[in-house]
């Protein structure tokens, strides 16, 4: 993939580069904030590409604001430009949810702390699903805690849309389930809490843990027989 | 007055109280017969200046590139801090009506002259920025963001009318 020097010296300076999107560091009238741009794929016709790219930025704005709207902390949302295919966010100081597990495992548990996390996380989930919304790539790096409020912050709605079926809720579950197994397993049970809090803040916890049963015993992917 | 660098150009802004010529200020911007053009808002919908800033800076934007949706770029920054789609009723309400006495005024550029002249068009009380925040209508600012208590719960007022303007291209 080719990288247009002039376009990055643009929008700021580099701080990751992913499959779909670049993101940038910068500053938006006088903040601090996020540059994540979807760049094109070379591999697709261009009229194809453009529309494609746009209708995912355009919904990951939708799904983030609609995120706040049921009372999920996502970061602030700048600006939307559909000509570059970026999306202006606010720079979320604080560490990521993974690098203080990872911490823990180097230098000893403090369950307080893990426990605080682990119920703040199942929270904003439970908020998230009953709100009807599917967030599609929960990790523990797509999650920040905000240094100085604690708050829990959840990012990268890229792959997220709405669904209130009790399947994609499961799955959604099952993705961070799997994520939290394979990093960060030194930490204890930390999924057994955060579905404790997700069945405490959710109104619809039932069917989602019925399903995540099921999921468990099949995975992600639903069989697709004929 | 104060004056903020807007993705490098300069946006002038003021903030006028008790202003007692709302009626001939509007006609006089309907008729476009302002020695200066400017955009005059509602200032009560208007928690704190980042919102205002990031309408800007998308008026700006679209200014670059030819596709406002209204006629001048001081109209487009009321249309867009509106973050509604419906450019009468926007103007409406994040506009000025003849009753309006609590006004912000923004201009693109920096021009000492001309906000000076201003100045003198816009018969009121100058007070400075740091009172939006205490003057701001907040019963009106939740009706008409449409701003519910659980998003209340976590983020700000400024914060939600900004992510207001910016998705609103993108619904």
């Amino acid at each position: 993939m080719e990288i247009d020097k002039e376009q990055m010296e643009s929008f700021g300076v580099l701080v990751k580069q992913g499959a779909e999107a670049r993101v940038f560091e910068s500053n938006f009238v006088g903040r601090r904030s996020i540059v994540k741009e979807r760049f094109s794929k070379k591999y697709r016709h261009p009229s194809l590409d453009s529309k494609l790219t746009l209708k995912r930025l355009n919904a990951e704005a939708r799904c983030m604001t609609k995120a706040r709207k049921v009372g999920v902390p996502t970061p602030v949302l700048y600006s939307i430009d559909p000509l570059f295919h970026t999306l202006t966010l606010e720079f979320v100081e604080g560490k990521s949810v993974k690098d203080l597990l990872l911490d823990f495992g180097l230098h000893g548990l403090n369950e307080e702390v893990v426990h605080e996390i682990a119920a703040q996380i199942g929270d904003v989930i439970a908020k998230l699903h009953d709100g009807g919304l599917i967030h599609g790539d929960l990790t523990t790096s797509n999650m920040i805690m905000r240094d100085g409020t604690n708050q829990l912050v959840l990012i990268d709605f890229g792959l997220s849309f709405t669904s209130t079926i009790p399947e994609d809720k499961a799955v959604d579950l099952y993705v961070l389930e799997r994520a939290l197994l394979s990093m960060h397993s030194s930490c204890g049970n930390v999924m057994d809490r955060i579905l404790a809090a997700y069945r405490k803040s959710s109104k619809q916890w039932s069917s989602t843990m019925n399903k995540l049963a099921q999921v468990r015993l099949r995975g992600r992917k639903r069989t697709m027989l004929g | 007055m104060k004056e903020f660098n807007v993705n490098g150009s300069i946006v002038s802004i003021a903030l006028f109280a008790d202003v007692s010529n709302s009626r001939e200020l509007l006609d006089s911007i309907q008729a476009g017969t302002l020695e200066t053009e400017v955009a005059l808002l509602n200032a009560s919908l208007i928690p704190d200046i980042f919102p205002v800033l990031a309408a800007a800076y998308n008026a700006l934007i679209a200014k670059s590139r030819a596709t406002l949706k209204t006629r001048t770029l001081h109209s487009e920054l009321v249309y867009n801090y509106s973050g509604s789609k419906h450019i009468t009723e926007s103007l409406k309400r994040c506009g000025i009506s003849d009753k309006t006495t609590y006004i912000l005024a923004v201009y693109f550029g920096s021009s000492n002259e001309q906000m000076k002249g201003l100045e003198k068009v816009i018969k009121g009380k100058l007070i400075d920025l740091e009172e939006l925040e205490a003057r701001a209508d907040r019963v009106q600012i939740l009706k008409h963001y449409k701003i519910t208590s659980q998003e209340l719960a976590i983020s700000s007022l400024s914060d939600s009318i900004t992510c207001r303007i910016a998705v609103r291209d993108a619904l």
